[in-house]
């Protein structure tokens, strides 16, 4: 800010007194750390058009046109520099790169920018070409790897699927643990609502946060610790991630039109392995090692026969004939199935502005053709940014930040609903050609069809299989649509009446409406099968529509006044007041054909179309508000040591009035003792050192409506089905399923931070390191009660999570050479560890989410996120215990813990490699230790596909397993045999399909052109690059993981994590970016 | 739909408003929690229908499944695979959850709030309440055993529930129904009308239920405590209590959500017919030429026998087709007809044979136990669309219907509860598979095929629900489904 008023000041300046002259400039520019020429700088004239570039030694000659009064030398990853027209001819510069740009600010929390050398609490920033050099359409995706301590899930990675952004571990049990995403200082909505039943069968519409396109956003701030969010209030316990949206320059006298592309194509990551050696059926008899099999043609099985690549009938016989295909394995029938999907995203800016106004208009529109076959999976998002700003004459400025998206998509279901592809495509027997049978005309894949006379029979079906649909059929008829329209920005004003004061006055807004409607299609057919192989009754369905609708209205306003004295020459301070309003309105209704009626007529989605009354699933109305007051004391002495104290009170609306004002301080200090060595010549070597620590408190109210136990309406479920009120004409009531708590107190987390910041050799090799230990208690949770009690839950304050650990982030330049040649490196290390310190006396774990077989739990003295489950027992010596008579797999007596989705720590490593104009850049990332559960794997056991079904089958020895004598000794197994068929196809213990999540991925590969001045010169361009690029490209898994990429998940972003249950397969996506402006 | 506009005008002037003026108005602007999408009140007529509907859910539904399977009337089907468990008597915790949060949770606690209301003029209702929370213990210990009794329902109170004996749940099943019959028949008191799904508010006919229910009750102690159980008896004939002379059940419609529970729960499932005819009960049916054997289950096609498999034996006839429970009995997954079919908590014939041995015992000082047994049977054949005169016709022929013959006491009840397993086939499978428990008639039972148990073992309890294993401080441990309750000393 400072930087710019005083270029403006100064071009004013030469512009009023400076008379230009027809000259021409020379110089050379150098780097300021190494000495080093450096080729292809731009050199652009200021107040004239026209510019140049430095050549392979750094030289540059510029001629000096009328009305020009100075030159700007930019280079990326180097300050850009402004110099005055001097007296002489030569120019000489030597440019500091932006590693080594110690004054870096940095915007924190409420829009506040600050040098990053004052804070004393971790926040590292991330700048736009970072961000999208990986070509990915998600900011939250794009943070992968790229800072220390932030935890990134990407799920799927398509555009509009779900992003987990976890900063620092989980340290809500029950709550929200994502981190506050804020948008020029207004914190937006990051809901994320799963479609579909549940997790079990899910549609993913991700999650709010990524409706933001990433080419509008000039920089993200990472905020890890609450004592960096202590000013945005409770809602930032967990970190908060700050965007910054791209602006206009002021002064900038044109206005530059920027264009930017890019189309991606993205292929399936990671498929399951398979087995390539059985087909359709199963076994009849065993003897010995021989068995024979039937060849059951309705069957998703692959427990038949071995294949033998004779010619063989399959599927059903219709009009006398059936098809006949051979007997072999076809290895890619999953793979083909897939489809390459295909994003672009087109970008176009205006930016510019006069003297005292900015403004910057982005146009984008992404339109996405997903994986699947066909052009029902699509995902189109289309919006419009406004940023402008104005200073006014009578010391008031004013700004106006809006951004509208408009979202239209249709995502496919996961799981094992009626709508889910996936789960019938992995339920292909091995020998089934699945991407041939997309035809649905053609009477062997079809349901519903002309037979030999003519006639349409529409109660048919010619599909071989009985236990599962064809999944072309699938994604033809059913649909998930969504609908999103969104409007978020802010007005601001303020106020500079003296020097020394600022008022400042924000009023936000986030207000949409996310609409979905899900069509299951009615239908009843019965098998055309004339050779008497399929049941003669019919598979059915009564079909359903549902709409389900959100609003979302958020209005935030802040007023802060600030004042700052210059004390003396080293002693300055400021302090600001502010005071946040936040009002939150919400809306939500789901509603539905009657749930076991169903549709009328076939075909028709609309409520109107209820066989039976209208099923109201939710209907929802809530408000919270919430007023704020707090400070903000920030003191520095000598540019060496800074202090800063920050204290807030909050007034909720959801707490009982007694105890709805809680406050809470922070305080941080940040030393930069290099300060100190000035004069040293250890600065030579470290030339930067500072040592900063934080600590805070963040209170945290609840969700409305918590105080007081209810009535809904009386519906009693049965395991599937359900009696629902009104009976007839008779209405019910019954008691709620929570009992409500009218003394809850605010939730409190404390946190304390310790770091470092060196800089070492100029800066070319940089370190942050940072030691974290947050404590969340007194938390607000809904604990589970026994049934017994007549409620299933109680709101309780109880539980404790810690979360400690460090953070590493490393950064340096071995090699930069004068021929403009450099590489850079950069690394991150993460260790968090997790801890549940206590729930509640007598509780020993509360659910997050799974089924019942398998819970992902948070239990006392565990690490948050825990596996519990039921698995096969194994002795002391981890072998496992089989059944003396079966030769299987006996279970554990009761639920096991089975590891956290979190992983034990993260890294990642990554190069910036730059000769000239050529910029390759490659980032790699892993997480190591942590467990998720997959379900594909246990549905393909099931079926006896999966790798694991495979070799011998009939009459083998469990690996590595024992069995208990009389007296509970283990007895190694060398004798006792089993059928894989009789242990994968029976249900297995849900603990085996629990699978190391351990990875390595390429994260981003890109390599970038950046056309020359010169030779863009004759066109209108100002600019253009190019640029190759690939985002989560190659996958390494353990040998174990022959199943998912574990990123994938069913719960979207919620706490519900690390849960495969059939979830989308992710992509990787590769493309190209084509920038220009003119 | 109300448009949502985000220049919301009320919102940004109230907040800036707000602003304004301080947080002097701050603590108006914050009174919005009270909650607009549900009341904290409820009058008991609107919680009388949810208690009884629970009840539906769980008779007609879990339980009539896992009764049904365990009396053996009926097997899982070979061509799907939902009941193998049943069939296997290996049922984890889980499977439990869901009937005890039924009964627990919208069952039990709903009554205990209406006998709690402090409103006037309610006694009508409170005492049919009383009446179905003695129901519902006697459906909760007859399943599980001891169960949480005094503690239960008050979850401010006792959040760990402890289980109280057996013997004390029937003590308190006695204490809630005459509480129940005191408060229905005070005089002048105002009926619940059509809120009782049941009886419409019915005061005559809720003292023959609660009678009829006693009577099941001190009948079931005859075992463990029988001098108790006359002395009950012995009360009620004393007191020339009246029994149910009509079926007390739940009529379903076929609008969807207030389907027979069981229909509505397979149509859930896409209407896969998972329930098969056992062969247990269709053999006995036969040896007794008894008509109604084609009104519990469908013939195939054009056949004329019932298609049956022995219990437990769909691996072995992996590709038979078999009979189905019939459209009258809701176990018909695809026939509409059985979205009507009623659950019944107490039917007329059970009311009968009850009575009849009661006086069998010669604990009751009225009636004939010929006469009630044939009026018994004759209840059931009319229940199932039959005529009089073929009942008639079978208790003139059939084996099992020989009262008058029967040499003594035992082989007397011998063929009362038999002929109670026929009458309650499909209907209430969870009352004639506790009989069973109870007196070990019938006794022509044949192990499951699929047994997980081992030789010699049965399924004799519900297992505890997985949810009171997690949350519970006072679970007293799982104990195995062989393990006998306490009254089955059989």
């Amino acid at each position: 800010m400072k930087k710019l008023l005083q270029s403006l000041f100064l071009l004013m300046f030469i512009a009023m007194s400076a008379m230009a002259q027809q000259r021409t400039i020379t110089g050379t520019v150098k780097g300021k750390e190494d000495g080093v020429p450096i080729p292809g700088v731009s050199i652009r004239l200021i107040g004239a058009q026209g510019g140049t570039q430095t050549n392979a030694e750094g030289k540059y000659s510029i001629s000096i046109p009328t009305g020009a009064t100075g030159i700007s030398v930019t280079s990326i990853g180097y300050v850009t520099q402004s110099f005055t027209l001097p007296a002489g001819n030569v120019i000489n510069v030597s440019l500091a790169s932006e590693a080594a740009q110690l004054g870096e600010v940095i915007v924190t929390a409420n829009a506040i920018r600050r040098e990053k050398r004052t804070l004393g609490y971790s926040a590292p920033s991330i700048k736009n070409d970072e961000l999208t050099e990986g070509g990915n359409r998600s900011v939250l995706n794009s943070l992968a790897g790229r800072v220390s301590g932030v935890n990134v899930t990407s799920t799927s990675n398509t555009p509009g699927s779900s992003s987990r952004v976890v900063l620092r571990g989980g340290s809500s049990i029950s709550g929200n643990n994502q981190a506050l995403i804020v948008i020029d200082g207004i914190p937006i909505d990051n809901s994320s609502v799963l479609g579909g039943s549940s997790s079990l069968a899910g549609v993913d519409f991700g999650n709010r946060g990524n409706d933001i396109d990433p080419d509008d956003i000039e920089s993200v701030t990472v905020l890890k610790g609450p004592a960096a969010a202590a000013l945005y209030g409770s809602r930032a316990s967990n970190g908060a991630l700050i965007y910054t949206t791209k602006s206009g320059k002021k002064g900038a006298n044109k206005t530059e039109i920027t264009f930017n592309s890019t189309n991606t194509f993205s292929s399936i990551l990671k498929l399951p392995e398979f087995q390539n050696e059985y087909g359709q059926g199963y076994y009849d008899e065993v003897n010995g090692k021989n068995a024979t099999y039937i060849n059951d043609p309705v069957e998703n099985w692959s427990w038949g026969a071995p294949f033998t690549g004779e010619m063989q009938e399959w599927g059903q016989m219709i009009d006398g004939e059936r098809q006949v295909k051979p007997y072999s394995a076809q290895k890619d029938n999953i793979k083909d199935f897939f489809k390459t999907g295909f994003v672009t995203d087109n970008n176009l800016s205006f930016s510019g502005g006069g003297e005292k106004s900015s403004f910057y208009l982005g146009l984008n529109a992404l339109n996405s053709d997903g994986n699947y076959p066909g052009k029902n999976d699509f995902y189109n998002k289309y919006g419009v940014r406004f940023n402008g700003s104005t200073e006014f004459s009578n010391k008031f400025t004013a700004g106006v930040s809006v951004n509208y998206s408009k979202i239209n998509s249709n995502q496919v279901g996961t799981g094992q609903g009626g709508n889910s592809v996936y789960n019938n495509v992995l339920q292909t027997p091995r020998d089934i050609p699945l991407s041939q049978l997309g035809d649905l005309n053609n009477k062997y894949n079809s349901y519903g069809f002309t037979d030999a006379n003519g006639v349409k029979r529409d109660d048919l079906y010619g599909y071989y299989g009985a236990y599962t649909m064809n999944p072309y059929w699938i994604l033809d008829n059913y649909d998930n649509f969504n609908d999103v329209n969104r409007i978020t920005g802010n007005f601001n004003v303020s106020y500079k009446p003296v020097k020394w004061l600022n008022i400042v006055e924000r009023v936000g807004i986030d207000s949409y409406n996310d609409r979905r409607r899900f069509m299951s299609p009615k239908y009843s057919f019965t098998a055309a099968d004339e050779a008497g192989n399929y049941a003669p009754t019919p598979i059915a369905d009564n079909g359903s529509y549902q709409i389900d609708q959100f609003n979302v209205n958020e209005v935030v306003h802040d007023l802060m006044v600030t004042a700052s004295h210059q004390f003396n020459e080293d002693f300055s301070g400021s302090l600001m007041i502010g005071n946040n309003i936040r009002h939150r309105a919400t809306t939500s209704n789901r509603t539905a054909t009657n749930s076991s009626g169903g549709l009328v007529v076939p075909n028709w989605y609309n409520l109107s179309n209820s066989n039976g009354p209208i099923n109201v699933i939710l209907d929802n109305i809530s408000q919270r508000r919430l007023v704020g007051l707090y400070a903000d004391l920030n003191l520095s002495y000598k540019n060496m040591v800074f202090l800063e104290a920050t204290a807030r009170n909050d007034w909720s609306s959801t707490l009982p009035v007694a105890n709805n004002s809680f406050f809470y301080p922070s305080v941080s200090g940040s030393f930069v003792f290099t300060e100190m060595l000035k004069d040293n010549s250890i600065t030579n070597i470290l030339n930067y050192g500072k040592i900063r620590s934080s600590y805070a408190q963040v209170g945290n109210d609840t969700d409305p409506y918590q105080l007081l136990s209810t009535y809904s309406r009386g519906t009693i479920n049965g395991n599937f089905g359900s009696t629902v009120f009104p009976f007839g004409n008779v209405a019910a009531l019954m008691a709620g399923s929570t009992i409500g708590n009218s003394t809850l107190k605010p939730e409190k987390t404390s946190s304390f931070e310790i770091g470092t910041e060196l800089g070492f050799f100029n800066s070319r090799f940089s370190v942050d390191f940072s030691y974290y230990k947050n404590n969340s208690k007194n938390q607000i949770l809904s604990i589970p009660i026994p049934g017994s009690t007549g409620y299933g839950f109680s709101v309780v304050n109880a539980g404790e999570i810690q979360n400690n650990g460090v953070e590493l982030s490393l950064r340096g330049t071995p090699i930069r050479t004068s021929t403009g040649f450099s590489v850079e490196l950069y690394g991150t290390y993460t260790k968090n560890n997790s801890k549940v310190v206590s729930l509640m006396p007598g509780v020993e774990q509360v659910s997050l989410g799974g089924f019942s077989g398998m819970s992902i739990v948070a239990a006392v003295g565990r690490p948050y996120g825990e596996f519990y489950g039921v698995t096969n027992a194994t002795d002391a010596e981890g072998r496992t215990i089989i059944n003396e008579g079966t030769g299987m797999p006996v279970p554990t007596s009761g639920a096991q813990y089975l590891g956290s989705y979190n992983p034990d720590f993260q890294a990642s490593l990554g190069s910036n490699i730059k000769y000239k104009n050529w910029n390759l850049n490659v980032l790699f990332d892993t997480k190591q230790g942590g467990v998720f559960y997959s379900n594909t794997k246990d549905i393909l056991a099931f079926t006896g596909t999966s790798a694991e079904t495979g070799g011998d089958r009939i009459g083998v020895i469990f690996p590595n397993s024992v069995y208990l004598d009389v007296d509970g000794n283990s007895v190694e197994n060398t004798s006792i045999t089993y059928n894989k068929q009789d242990y994968f196809g029976g249900n297995l213990n849900p603990g085996v399909n629990i699978v190391d999540a351990s990875y390595v991925k390429l994260r981003t590969l890109s390599l970038s052109y950046q056309f020359p001045k010169a030779k863009l010169a004759k066109t209108p361009f100002g600019q253009a690059s190019i640029t190759l690029f690939g985002n989560n490209l190659f996958l390494w898994t353990p040998s174990e993981n022959k199943y998912a990429d574990p990123e994938v998940n069913s719960g979207g972003s919620g706490n519900e994590q690390g849960f495969d249950f059939t979830a989308q397969p992710s992509v990787r996506n590769y493309g190209i970016n084509l920038k220009v402006s003119f | 739909m109300k448009t949502n506009n985000i220049f919301n005008a009320k919102n940004l002037v109230l907040t800036l408003l707000v602003a304004t003026v301080g947080i002097s108005g701050c603590k108006k602007f914050l009174d919005v929690n009270e909650n607009p999408n549900n009341p904290d009140q409820a009058a008991p007529t609107l919680l009388l229908p949810t208690v009884q509907a629970a009840l539906g859910q769980v008779i007609g539904n879990t339980f009539q499944v896992y009764g049904n399977f365990w009396a053996q009337y009926w097997t899982q089907s070979p061509s799907a695979s939902q009941y193998k468990a049943i069939d296997q008597y290996n049922t984890p915790n889980t499977t439990t959850d869901r009937p005890w949060l039924t009964l627990y949770r919208n069952a039990l606690v709903n009554a205990d709030l209406i006998t709690k209301n402090p409103g006037a003029n309610l006694e009508r209702t409170k005492g049919i309440a009383y009446i179905m929370k003695a129901y519902a213990f006697q459906v909760a210990t007859d399943a599980f055993g001891d169960v949480p009794l005094s503690q239960a329902l008050s979850g401010n109170q006792f959040g760990s529930p402890v289980y109280e004996k057996q013997a004390l749940v029937y003590d308190s099943i006695f204490s809630y129904l005459d509480k129940g019959l005191a408060l229905v028949n005070t005089p002048n008191a105002i009926s619940p009308g059509a809120q009782d799904i049941v009886f419409q508010g019915d005061a005559a006919k809720w003292t023959q239920f609660a009678n009829t229910l006693k009577l099941r009750s001190y009948l079931r102690l005859s075992k463990i405590d029988p001098a108790k159980a006359q002395v009950g008896v012995a009360a009620l004939y004393s007191a020339q209590a009246k029994f149910l002379t009509q079926d007390a059940s739940i009529a379903y419609s076929s609008t969807g959500g207030n389907e027979n529970p069981l229909y509505n729960e397979m149509v859930a499932l896409n209407r896969t017919q998972n329930i098969v005819a056992s062969g247990t009960a269709v053999r006995a049916f036969k040896a007794n030429n008894d008509p109604r054997a084609f009104k519990f289950y469908d013939v195939i096609g054009s056949a004329d026998t019932i298609a049956y498999i022995p219990q437990g034996s769909y691996t072995a006839n992996a590709s038979k087709r078999v009979s189905t429970p019939s459209a009258l009995v809701g176990g018909n997954a695809n026939n509409t007809a059985s979205a009507v079919a009623p659950v019944k908590l107490i039917s007329a014939a059970e009311s009968y044979f009850l009575q009849a041995e009661a006086v069998a015992r010669g604990w009751a000082n009225s009636g004939s136990v010929t006469t009630l047994f044939n009026e018994g049977v004759t209840a059931s054949f009319l229940a199932t669309s039959l005529t009089a005169a073929q009942a008639n016709a079978y208790l003139a022929s059939a084996a099992d219907a020989r009262i008058a013959t029967a040499g003594n006491v035992e082989a007397r009840i011998k063929l009362i509860i038999t002929q109670k397993y026929y009458a309650m086939c499909g209907f209430q499978g969870f009352e004639s598979w506790t009989e069973w428990r109870r007196t070990g008639y019938p006794s022509f039972f044949v192990p499951s095929q699929a047994s997980t148990l081992g030789a010699n073992r049965w399924p004799l309890r519900f297992i505890y629900p997985n949810s009171e294993a997690t949350t519970n401080g006072s679970y007293p441990g799982t104990l195995p489904i062989y393990t006998p309750v306490w009254w089955d000393v059989n």
